[in-house]
């Protein structure tokens, strides 16, 4: 069967009743969703097929011949990081990171849907994905920016080519 | 001081952000063993007979390590601070809680790893099980322990943590009123979303590289160093990257049996365990069962404090004799009480062992303590913002095991949280500070009671 993974093709040859998530971790070395729970309760192996979230621990592979999947790897770079991406480094919505990926990618998927900036309608979207370190307010701050069209010069905090690191830190006392 | 007051950005979130974090589960290593543990079924039981030969035998198992193949089978968690070992690695002659592990498969995949782990027989007397602390103590409770019910090595081989502080009786004879509550916080797991994994890979040089996911790395190693009764130059230890901790990580829980798989099959070998053993066998913040009485008067002040602490320290002591320490020095809360008697104990139970979690030790006594201020105030019909500042801890005053507060923050907290609850305070109250007792906030059961502000 053929899977498409953040615009790569690729042919599987795994047994049909196989989890998505074990063919993206173990066969083609994706590793950002993870294994939290592996029984669809914690949402920290959410993908996006055909721009949807869903639970790769859950989905066999068997039903996704010719499917499209969007990882938080098919997303922006390190260099030049999505506005979903730069709005939870911004709004430090990422703390011990596990949860991170299923996080952004839902985020992402909601954003691309026209999903709004409404807090309650963001806590919606986000539901039944579990983080927890930050207590979500930190999270949903942040999907609210990235909503809101918020821009977030966030490369800034890269030490730059020939730049000393650490970068000048904005707003630090002199 | 430029970090202090600025954003800072997060040195691992762009990592975290782009998916790029490796985790321990995310490394990759060629060849890996994946492996599974026989856990006990029941929860206190003699183990009367463990066969691994159908297990041994079969196809695509390359290791099953047992208690037989731990250098030092018993090393506890802080015997390098003289408080002694009491848990096997692998449990030898008997089982204390449901889900201790007893043998260890590694094999080619999970599923044969897990088909291994079924075709171990294993034989057990079950055995009475203790679940209450308060029944610990009963003439025909069972016997969880082989040093009894409750920890019995505080120094001078004291069977429980005591602090005795001025005169207990004299504060209860001048009470007008005693006020009494028991307060019972129960266990919490901390429920990382990363579960307890590791990988270890014997290196050709005959060192061992371990990837960890502990919160508490040179401590780990030197758990793992211990039981393998190596040296530390033969271990590599790679961590720092935790995907949730939150005191559940501090114990070694799995770094020193991937590390026998390892060397016992001479292969990499991979743990991880599943959610359900996350909940069912990972350890939990304690239950703790607290029995306040204080002698108070009238006008709110707390003369004395009677207090006895039960913690429940699960089938085994960890870093419970050190938690309970910490509670026993902060069992006044944030509050100067003269006249104390205080006896802790950590209690054996056949539940799964507790350890640290948030504030380990603390945050059990801070509930009570501070539910009980609120209690006072309410029995007496007081503010319960102005009883708590008028007993608050000043500079001079004493902690309950003696030590002088320099830099107390009681009152400046109590008047923020008054100023963001809109709670009016009444003049004197807005205007105290944290400066030495003097006139009407040093009244006669303090005189003499006080150390030095300027430290001790």
């Amino acid at each position: 069967m053929k899977l498409t993974v953040n615009g790569v093709q690729h042919t599987i040859g795994a047994a049909p009743l196989t989890p998505l998530l074990h063919v993206l971790r173990e066969e083609l070395g994706i590793t950002s969703p993870k294994a939290g729970c592996q029984q669809g309760g914690c949402g920290s192996c959410t993908v996006l097929v055909g721009g949807a979230p869903r639970r790769a621990c859950l989905l066999p592979i068997a039903a996704l011949d010719g499917a499209e999947v969007t990882t938080v790897e098919g997303l922006g770079t390190a260099e030049a990081l999505s506005p979903i991406q730069a709005a939870f480094h911004e709004h430090y919505a990422a703390q011990c990171g596990f949860c991170t990926s299923g996080m952004v990618i839902a985020a992402h998927g909601y954003l691309e849907g026209g999903g709004s900036s409404e807090r309650e309608s963001i806590q919606k979207a986000l539901a039944g994905h579990v983080c927890r370190c930050t207590g979500y307010v930190k999270i949903i701050d942040a999907v609210e920016a990235a909503a809101g069209g918020e821009v977030v010069a966030n490369q800034r905090w890269l030490p730059q080519p020939g730049e000393e690191a650490p970068v000048e830190i904005p707003g630090a006392p002199a | 001081m430029k970090a202090v007051g600025a954003r800072l950005p997060r040195y691992d979130g762009v990592a975290h952000v782009t998916g790029r974090t490796t985790y321990v589960d995310d490394v990759r290593v060629p060849g890996t063993l994946w492996t599974k543990a026989l856990r006990s079924p029941v929860d206190h039981a003699d183990i009367t007979g463990l066969d691994l030969s159908k297990a041994e035998k079969m196809k695509g198992v390359q290791a099953v390590i047992t208690w037989k193949d731990v250098p030092l089978l018993e090393y506890g968690h802080l015997s390098a601070l003289g408080i002694p070992a009491d848990e096997p690695l692998l449990a030898k002659e008997n089982v204390r809680y449901k889900g201790q592990p007893i043998a260890l498969v590694a094999a080619e995949d999970e599923e044969t790893a897990q088909a291994a782990v079924e075709a171990i027989g294993l034989d057990l007397d079950e055995k009475p099980a203790l679940f209450d602390v308060r029944k610990a103590f009963d003439a025909d409770a069972p016997k969880v322990h082989d040093w009894g019910n409750w920890y019995p090595h505080f120094e001078g081989e004291m069977d429980r943590r005591q602090i005795r502080k001025g005169s207990i009786d004299e504060a209860f004879e001048q009470a007008d009123l005693i006020v009494q509550g028991v307060y019972r916080p129960a266990a919490i797991e901390h429920v990382p979303i990363e579960t307890q994994v590791c990988q270890v890979v014997p290196e050709a040089d005959g060192r061992l590289t371990i990837y960890s996911c502990t919160q508490a790395l040179y401590f780990s190693m030197g758990v793992v160093a211990a039981h393998l009764q190596l040296p530390l130059n033969k271990l590599k230890f790679v961590g720092g990257t935790v995907g949730g901790g939150f005191g559940g990580k501090v114990d070694t829980a799995t770094e020193t049996m991937c590390s026998l798989l390892a060397l016992k099959s001479g292969r990499p070998v991979k743990w991880r365990w599943t959610r359900e053993e996350e909940f069912l066998c990972s350890s939990t913040r304690a239950p703790w069962h607290m029995e306040i009485a204080d002698a108070v008067t009238t006008d709110g002040w707390i003369l004395g404090r009677k207090m006895l602490t039960l913690h429940d320290s699960g089938a085994y002591a960890r870093f419970s004799p050190y938690g309970l320490t910490k509670h026993s020095f902060h069992h006044t809360g944030a509050y100067t009480i003269p006249h104390l008697e205080f006896d802790g104990y950590v209690v054996f139970t056949n539940r799964v062992p507790t350890t640290a979690m948030r504030g380990f030790g603390v945050t059990s006594v801070s509930f009570a303590a501070e539910t009980h201020m609120s209690r006072i105030a309410l029995e007496l019909g007081l503010d319960p913002f102005e009883i708590r500042m008028k007993n608050a801890n000043r500079k001079g005053d004493t902690s309950p095991n003696g030590i002088a507060y320099t830099d107390p923050s009681t009152i400046p907290t109590i008047q923020a949280v008054a100023d963001e609850l809109g709670h009016e305070l009444s003049a004197d109250y807005r205007t105290a500070t944290s400066e030495p007792r003097t006139g009407e906030w040093l009244p006669e059961h303090l005189v003499g009671q006080l150390g030095d502000p300027e430290g001790h």
